[in-house]
């Protein structure tokens, strides 16, 4: 029997290659975290640790390859049709961060509008929009402030966002511990952790990677001169083109 | 209530049976497209648990068929892609929910539970545990007859709790559903607010409403029993 060249498979190629690993992993994975659920109440009491262990390090493999796949889909621009308001998903994510500010003893404050449409599909924005201040929360002090300041310039939105302490002190540097005690029975090693640091540098790099894809600047360090070390970033997100979705 | 899981990974669709068994449900089970849609025709299944890659017919064109004869068969996508765009080729296909791979048996089954609701019963406004209401419209909250003053993410944390009472939650079920976050925000925000709402809900009554599910998260119990 002959085979003809032209029925030879398309080899994957780059990062489609980690994509079919990681859509593989994931039918294993989801047999694995269910069997683990379903036996947790079913085992002795003695081995029911383990089981919870167990279950707890299968959701941080989970927990892994959902930032992988993000990093990975943070590059496609997405369909032409998806693109949202920012000013809603901003005061959207402040609502849903605020709580975990407020627990921090980090205040949040968010000041300004825009109408800006911008060219990120709502899901992407959310995450981008949610990582990029929840390490900013994560990076303050109990009793810090985190100021978010939206407004628009001729070429799109503009937030501009202040902490007491920045992204280095936390994921460039050791960090101290942190305001709240970290879930240390969930999470051994915890926010303090270089893991931790390094989820948060992936965030980072993730959130940064969604924005940039769709036009946006995104620029860390110190962004104003009126305070002692402030520090934070700033992002400037194009409006989109032709009509809103 | 009648289920057909349709998924050919036999470790899996083994684990779906016996929890959604353990819950009282009756399942079927189909390892392939052409085998879950004849069963999906042929029997009044009232819900359909549909994996996207399946062999032979792929559950994409399983779910178009089953819209064109049963539009109002509630059907849930089991898939591991995660892109908006599939998100949305699945719903605008006719799915009615839409579950990323690996997910929690406890998210499908709370999401199986609000499907089969959805299809079968008007949404209830009050939802009641015991001597505990929670009042979805007045947003209100009373506990033998003693009202109870929530903040809004204290009232969200309830009423996830006691639309799911019963059941365990995990904390990163609690922190998507109440915080909208699908990540760990390094803090313990969800054990923090289940502290602030026992304090509300249950110091001063009997019996304890909100119990930790250990190596899990939380549970509301119906019977006020320990979990």
């Amino acid at each position: 029997m002959s085979t003809s060249p032209h029925s030879f498979p398309k080899l994957p190629r780059g990062p489609d290659v980690l994509g079919e690993l990681l859509h593989s992993l994931c039918q294993p994975l989801t047999s694995l975290r269910c069997s683990l659920e379903l036996s947790i109440e079913e085992v002795a009491e003695q081995q029911q640790e383990s089981v919870a262990v167990a279950l707890q390090q299968t959701e941080r493999v989970i927990g892994m390859i959902q930032l992988m796949r993000e990093y990975l889909d943070a590059e496609q621009p997405g369909p032409e049709a998806f693109s949202s308001a920012l000013a809603p998903v901003m005061r959207s994510v402040i609502e849903d961060l605020s709580s975990i500010a407020a627990v921090r003893g980090v205040r949040l404050r968010l000041v300004g509008t825009c109408t800006a449409t911008v060219p990120v599909p709502e899901p992407r924005l959310r995450l981008a929009l949610q990582y990029l201040i929840a390490s900013m929360i994560e990076a303050q002090a109990v009793g810090g402030k985190v100021t978010l300041l939206l407004g628009e310039g001729p070429a799109g939105a503009v937030l501009r966002v202040e902490g007491e302490r920045g992204f280095r002190e936390v994921d460039f540097q050791n960090q101290e511990p942190s305001a709240m005690s970290p879930r240390t029975k969930r999470d051994p090693e915890g926010a303090t952790s270089a893991s931790g640091s390094t989820l948060r540098r992936v965030r980072l790099a993730i959130a940064s990677r969604v924005l940039e894809t769709a036009g946006a600047s995104l620029v860390f360090g110190d962004v104003s001169r009126t305070r002692v070390d402030p520090a934070g970033f700033v992002l400037r997100i194009p409006r989109r083109v032709g009509p809103p979705a | 209530m009648r289920i057909l899981i349709v998924e050919d990974d036999a470790a899996l669709s083994s684990f779906l049976r016996k929890g959604l068994e353990a819950e009282h449900h009756t399942v079927d089970v189909a390892n392939e497209g052409k085998q879950g849609r004849a069963m999906a025709m042929e029997v009044d299944y009232d819900l359909v648990v549909l994996d996207l890659n399946l062999p032979g017919v792929d559950g994409l064109s399983v779910l178009k068929s089953l819209r064109q004869r049963k539009a109002n068969l509630p059907v849930m996508i089991l898939t591991a892609r995660s892109r908006v765009e599939d998100r949305v080729q699945c719903l605008d296909s006719g799915a009615d929910d839409y579950l990323v791979k690996p997910f929690s048996f406890l998210e499908l089954s709370a999401r199986a539970r609000a499907l089969l609701r959805r299809s079968h019963l008007p949404s209830e406004s009050i939802l009641t545990v015991r001597d505990l209401c929670l009042d979805r419209v007045e947003r209100r909250v009373e506990r033998a007859g003693r009202q109870i003053e929530l903040t809004t993410k204290e009232f969200a944390l309830l009423e996830y709790l006691m639309r799911n009472a019963g059941r365990r939650l995990t904390r990163a079920m609690i922190i998507e559903h109440v915080w909208n976050l699908t990540f760990d925000s390094t803090t313990n925000v969800v054990d923090v607010y289940i502290n602030y709402l026992r304090r509300k809900v249950d110091d001063g009554f009997s019996p304890s409403l909100i119990h930790t599910v250990r190596g899990v998260g939380y549970q509301i119990c119906p019977e006020g029993a320990s979990a």
